[in-house]
């Protein structure tokens, strides 16, 4: 496969040319005619990013097992014998391999597809230029992150994901709501970063500095060599508590971009930002850099068990932790957002397990099921101006298109037999099914899980009850809602084909070479079918129980003395957990910073004029011997060749005496 | 080794040759300064292409000019000269210094009396320092650094009506005197230690030494007289008169040229394949025998602290500085203690960052000194307030300048911080073999100062974006010249030097990784 050889070397040109459509839109855009001619731009460069992403995909499906590694050294210094002994790189590089493949199709045609459906979204905003310059950067720092060949530069783009997210959450930052949501999404994110930072120290000083890890140095962190991880036999073998605590740091980077429990406040807050951000960022791909970075952690650098037991613990609360609150919210984008979470920590529950091909594959499918629910939620948004799922309803007949995509996006949520949803999501619980011997606490969260089904299957269809079945809008002063024009409809058409089928994908003998590896496609034994059969039937059960609640127009009132009023307030409140850290905020770390702030003012920057005042006027001491005069400046040197040598005869040797020979 | 062959010398040759026709241009009547600009620029770069080629950079291996079996030989006990890499790496870097000051000093008023002489001793000087690079005799080193000091000192006053530059010269010419003549007797004292002057003879100690304290006092001399070309204080204080009072351009091609050779000869002398500090084995001649004695710590420390004390007073010195060229004079002092961080050490790594540095500082400070020499020409003051709302007036060169400031903060994507990190964790490195735990604090001294520094680059930064300009200044130059009142010499070394300034800072490996090689071998064969 020769012409894929080459076609690979060029896999720098994937974020290179939102790259350029970056800097024609930045630069250029506020000086064009008419302001959708840079959103063009951009989306004609996200097209060439996309048709090259895929065609690299395709090269590596057909060839399965293929790692190229492109890379160039920025620095290369020499390292000590205590550390770094073969020396130390740092490298910028290309990786192709399978699920970097796979990510460049996630990342590209689900950024394309947003970016084109934009186009008509964002018509009348006037930050338009602004919009498409951030929208390419993000998808820049994206490309770059899944195709880093090394953890260095892997941290890099990660933290330009962080800068965009901030960037496009708080896009109206008019808005006090989304200047303090994008905030709080680069601060809760910031969390992860620090400790992953820590982590990504804590593997260099394990693995650099012991013996078969010394070349890991030189090479600039690498993941691999060749199709092997860099570290090769050290990978998983190793089960040392620092070890551990690495793998840890590595949980809590992911579960701060990836949402996962407790880290999670932010991104349902993060709907602040345009629909289609939220739906490039806050389903399809930013929080999929979490999922990405654990997965590569698992295959590259390895978790222990013990690591393993908290990822399960993590995934599998998150699940269910983040569909209960789903249950009871009535903003169309919160559903949705909820339900991201919930996925994402189906993601991580597999990774977890041992199974990061797995978890991979369900970021496949959630990517374009997810991308389809956000673009629809966004055109029903677009038309009646509101989010407000109990203001909504019969929208079914005015916008038809819309409401067949949000329904298949639906089904494959909730697992119907044979969308997309469903293979990958019967595929994470048949995997830790598969594990539960391990460990006997993968039970529970094996049965978070399976509940969470349930949850989702009745959330998603609740609120698409709410929004397009009945007769008439329950608000009759809502705006008369239609289908919205090509360049929104084209996009949801794409991912509505893709939400349906994409789980199929995986039967092909070459796509599913992109995730090599047990259980992907799904095998169906005999125990599996058994939980295959359960978790559908909660997924049919969730459909039919929101059926009677909410369907035909119905709205479902729970008796207002019910006791179940207390646990829909919690749910509401998001079960304090942004209460409890504002509380925190608020009484540990604002009295910290007030503390801090007295010792900065008068402690340090006191000091700080103190030693400014002293070195100006040493500055201005030393100044005066800077007198114009030669023989002063003779003087100088004759002085300094005295001083020379009274060290040199005199004070030299008695240090070297005092210290012991020196 | 190869037959001697008059070849190798053709880039010297270049320069001595361009030197003597400019003279003789003059002679004949030329009175047009672009005459004699345009002979040094290109034997400047038709010199620093073969240099380059003789480094071993394939695409121009048609020009090279030595046999590769020369370089990194080392020199016989007899020998005048040797080739090394690193010294052919410094070529390199005073052939870029005297390129851009030439290039730029192309847009100098076309009659501008004295053309001649600048440009003659320019190439003159150059050539000194061409032969500094390759020395393997001390007396050779100084007569070489000699031709450079005269040069210099006759270049700063060459305008022959300016008072403050004819000041400046006398100033740079007696104290230059002075540390000529200390050097001199530092070698003759080292000659009566050793019994020979020839690098390689003093350090194996063929001569056999009779007076390690002998030894010791010609080298402090010697420290001393090279200090003097480094800018180490206290050896300085002519430095910031000389630099402001000379016409900007030579004060550029001062702080980016010349400097650098100090510090080689300060290389040669003592880390590099010539190294006079050990004295290896026991030698007897006649009845006395002597052990060996190694000098190392004590040249070190003291290296070292004068490092310290150059780079801290340089820095603290320029914070208060309200004129532009004093205060560039004194950043320029507290560079030079960097790159004695460097020296003290001694390693391979260390070297090679003190290079990079040292290349770094061509492009940063020559390029600084030359926009100061354009702006000056628009008639703006020589305050560092004059100098309100540049960033505004004219964005390219506010740009251009801005980066060279920021690349002498050491702000990274800058080659000066790429230099400045490599440099001081070479340092850290190093301290970590036993007894050498100093060169830690060497690291920390260098650190706070590059602190101290940024307060007062940003401080020019501040001046030129953040305050409006003033009406009166004649910042926007002619009506109808695309240059802004520039010239096109001046632009296109100002754009070479931010070039150079950003793509080593973006992308250094290709450079330093020749840097690194040229400075293993450098001390490996030293070893």
């Amino acid at each position: 496969m020769g012409a894929f050889d080459s076609l690979f070397q060029w896999a720098f040109l994937v974020p290179l040319f939102p790259l350029l459509g970056l800097v024609i839109v930045g630069f250029f855009g506020d000086r064009m005619k008419k302001a959708e001619f840079g959103g063009w731009v951009a989306v004609a460069f996200s097209g060439m990013a996309m048709v090259l992403g895929v065609l690299i995909a395709v090269g590596e499906a057909l060839t399965p097992g293929r790692y190229t590694d492109v890379s160039y050294a920025w620095l290369t210094l020499p390292g000590t014998q205590s550390v770094f002994s073969n020396g130390f790189s740092l490298v910028m590089g290309t990786l192709v391999d399978p699920i970097s493949a796979l990510m460049l199709i996630v990342v590209n045609v689900v950024g394309f597809l947003v970016m084109l459906y934009s186009i008509e979204y964002m018509h009348h905003d006037k930050g338009l230029p602004r919009y498409y310059a951030e929208l390419s950067l993000f998808l820049v720092a994206m490309n770059g992150l899944i195709l880093s060949d090394n953890l260095l530069e892997f941290f890099l783009f990660w933290e330009l994901v962080g800068v965009c997210s901030y960037f496009l959450i708080g896009f109206y930052y008019e808005k006090p709501s989304a200047a303090s949501a994008a905030k709080e999404a680069f601060l809760v994110t910031r969390v992860g970063d620090v400790l992953f930072l820590l982590g990504i120290f804590i593997y260099f000083a394990t693995y650099a500095t012991s013996g078969g890890g010394a070349g890991w140095a030189a090479s600039g962190f690498k993941f691999t060599t060749g199709s092997t991880p860099f570290l090769g036999s050290l990978v998983g073998s190793a089960s040392s508590p620092t070890l551990t605590i690495a793998g840890l740091m590595m949980l809590a980077g992911a579960a701060g971009k990836s949402a996962q429990f407790p880290l999670d406040v932010w991104l349902p807050d993060a709907m602040e930002g345009p629909t289609t951000v939220s739906a490039l960022i806050h389903a399809a791909t930013m929080v999929a850099a979490g999922v990405y970075l654990l997965a590569v952690v698992s295959l590259f650098l390895g978790f222990t068990a013990d690591d393993r037991l908290a990822i399960v613990a993590v995934g599998g609360f998150t699940t269910i932790w983040a569909a209960s609150m789903a249950v009871v919210n009535t903003d169309i984008k919160r559903v949705v957002a909820y339900s991201t979470i919930s996925q994402l920590g189906y993601m991580v529950l597999a990774v977890g397990a041992g199974f990061a091909m797995v978890g991979l594959y369900h970021l496949f499918t959630h990517a374009f099921f997810k991308a389809l629910l956000f673009l629809a939620a966004g055109a029903v948004i677009h038309a009646v101006g509101t989010q407000d799922l109990l203001k909504m309803g019969g929208l079914g007949k005015s916008m038809r298109i819309t409401s067949i995509a949000f329904l298949i996006g639906a089904l494959s949520l909730s697992g119907f037999p044979g969308f997309a949803g469903f293979w990958s999501k019967d595929d994470v619980l048949a995997s830790v099914y598969s594990q539960v011997g391990a460990h006997p606490l993968y039970w529970p969260f094996l049965l978070c899980a399976l509940a969470t089904v349930f949850l989702t299957a009745y959330y998603i269809f609740r609120a698409w009850f709410l929004a397009f079945s009945g007769d008439h809008p329950r608000d009759p002063t809502l705006p008369h809602g239609h289908d919205a024009p090509w360049a929104m409809r084209l996009p949801l058409l794409v991912l509505s084909v893709l939400a349906a089928v994409a789980g199929l994908f995986a039967f092909l003998p070459s796509f599913s070479s992109l995730l090599p590896g047990a259980n992907v496609p799904p095998v169906y034994g005999s125990t599996d079918l058994v939980l295959t059969a359960v978790s559908a039937g909660l997924g049919l059960g969730g459909i039919g129980v929101a059926y009677v609640m909410w369907g035909n127009g119905r709205v479902f009132q729970l008796p207002s003395g019910s006791p179940l009023q207390g646990a829909r307030t919690v749910l509401l409140r998001r079960y304090y957990m942004k209460d409890a850290y504002d509380w925190i905020g608020l009484h540990g770390v604002y009295r910290l910073a007030r503390a801090a702030d007295f010792v900065d003012q008068f402690v340090i920057d006191g000091s700080i004029r103190g030693i400014e005042r002293a070195f100006s006027s040493l500055s201005n001491g030393m100044r005066r011997l800077q007198t114009g005069v030669v023989s002063d400046y003779a003087a100088y040197v004759v002085t300094g060749l005295v001083g020379v040598l009274l060290f040199f005869l005199f004070v030299a040797p008695w240090i070297f005496r005092t210290m012991g020979g020196g | 080794m190869d037959p001697v062959s008059w070849t190798w010398f053709l880039p010297e040759a270049f320069l001595l040759g361009a030197a003597l026709l400019v003279f003789l241009l003059d002679v004949l009547g030329v009175e047009k300064l672009e005459a004699f600009g345009a002979v040094a620029v290109g034997a400047t770069a038709l010199s620093l292409l073969a240099v380059v080629a003789d480094l071993g950079f394939t695409p121009l291996s048609f020009l090279s000019t030595l046999p590769p079996s020369v370089v990194d030989s080392g020199g016989g006990a007899t020998s005048l000269y040797a080739f090394s890499s690193l010294g052919l790496v410094f070529q390199g870097v005073f052939l870029s210094s005297a390129l851009l000051v030439s290039l730029a000093s192309l847009s100098r008023p076309s009659h501008e009396k004295g053309a001649a002489v600048f440009y003659g001793l320019l190439l003159m000087a150059t050539l000194g320092m061409m032969l500094v690079a390759v020395s393997a005799d001390l007396i050779f080193l100084l007569l070489a650094i000699e031709v450079t000091g005269i040069a210099t000192y006759l270049m700063v006053g060459y305008t022959r009506k300016d008072a403050r530059g004819l000041e400046a010269a006398m100033k740079f010419y007696i104290i230059g005197a002075l540390s000529t003549a200390l050097s001199f007797f530092g070698a003759s004292l080292l000659f009566g230690a050793f019994g020979s002057t020839n690098l390689l003879v003093l350090s194996q100690g063929l001569g056999g030494i009779s007076n390690h304290s002998l030894a010791l006092v010609g080298y402090a001399f010697l420290i001393v007289g090279l200090g003097f070309k480094v800018t180490l204080v206290p050896f300085h204080a002519w430095a910031v008169d000389v630099y402001d009072g000379a016409p900007t351009d030579v004060s550029a091609f001062l702080a980016g040229g010349t400097k650098k050779m100090g510090v080689f000869a300060f290389f040669l002398v003592f880390i590099g394949p010539l190294s006079i500090l050990t004295v290896r084995a026991v030698n007897c001649t006649g009845t006395v025998c002597i052990a060996p004695y190694d000098f190392r710590p004590t040249v070190e420390l003291t290296l070292g602290l004068l490092a310290i004390v150059t780079m801290t007073l340089g820095n603290v010195l320029a914070l208060l500085q309200k004129e532009m060229k004093r205060m560039l004079a004194y950043s320029s002092i507290s560079q030079a203690g960097y790159m004695m961080i460097g020296i003290a050490i001694g390693t391979a790594p260390a070297l090679a960052g003190a290079t990079l540095q040292i290349l770094a500082h061509v492009f940063m400070k020559a390029g600084a000194f030359l926009v100061v020499a354009g702006v000056s020409a628009l008639g703006v003051g020589p305050l560092i307030a004059q100098y309100r709302g540049l960033g505004q007036r004219r964005p390219y060169l506010g740009v251009a300048f801005a980066l060279m400031l920021l690349s002498l903060a050491g702000i990274p994507l800058t080659v000066g911080f790429v230099s400045k990190f490599i440099l001081f964790s070479a340092a850290v490195q190093a301290s970590t073999v036993a007894g050498q735990s100093f060169f830690f604090w060497l690291a920390v001294a260098g650190l706070l100062n590059s602190a101290l520094s940024v307060f007062y680059y940003a401080r020019v930064l501040k001046v030129m974006y953040m305050e409006s300009p003033d009406a009166s200044v004649p910042l926007d130059g002619p009506a109808g010249d695309p240059t802004g009142g520039l010239g096109y010499g001046r632009s296109a070394a100002i754009l070479l030097a931010v070039v150079a300034i950003v793509a080593l800072g973006v992308y250094p490996q290709p450079v330093f990784s020749a840097i690194q090689a040229a400075a293993t071998h450098f001390v490996a064969s030293g070893a």
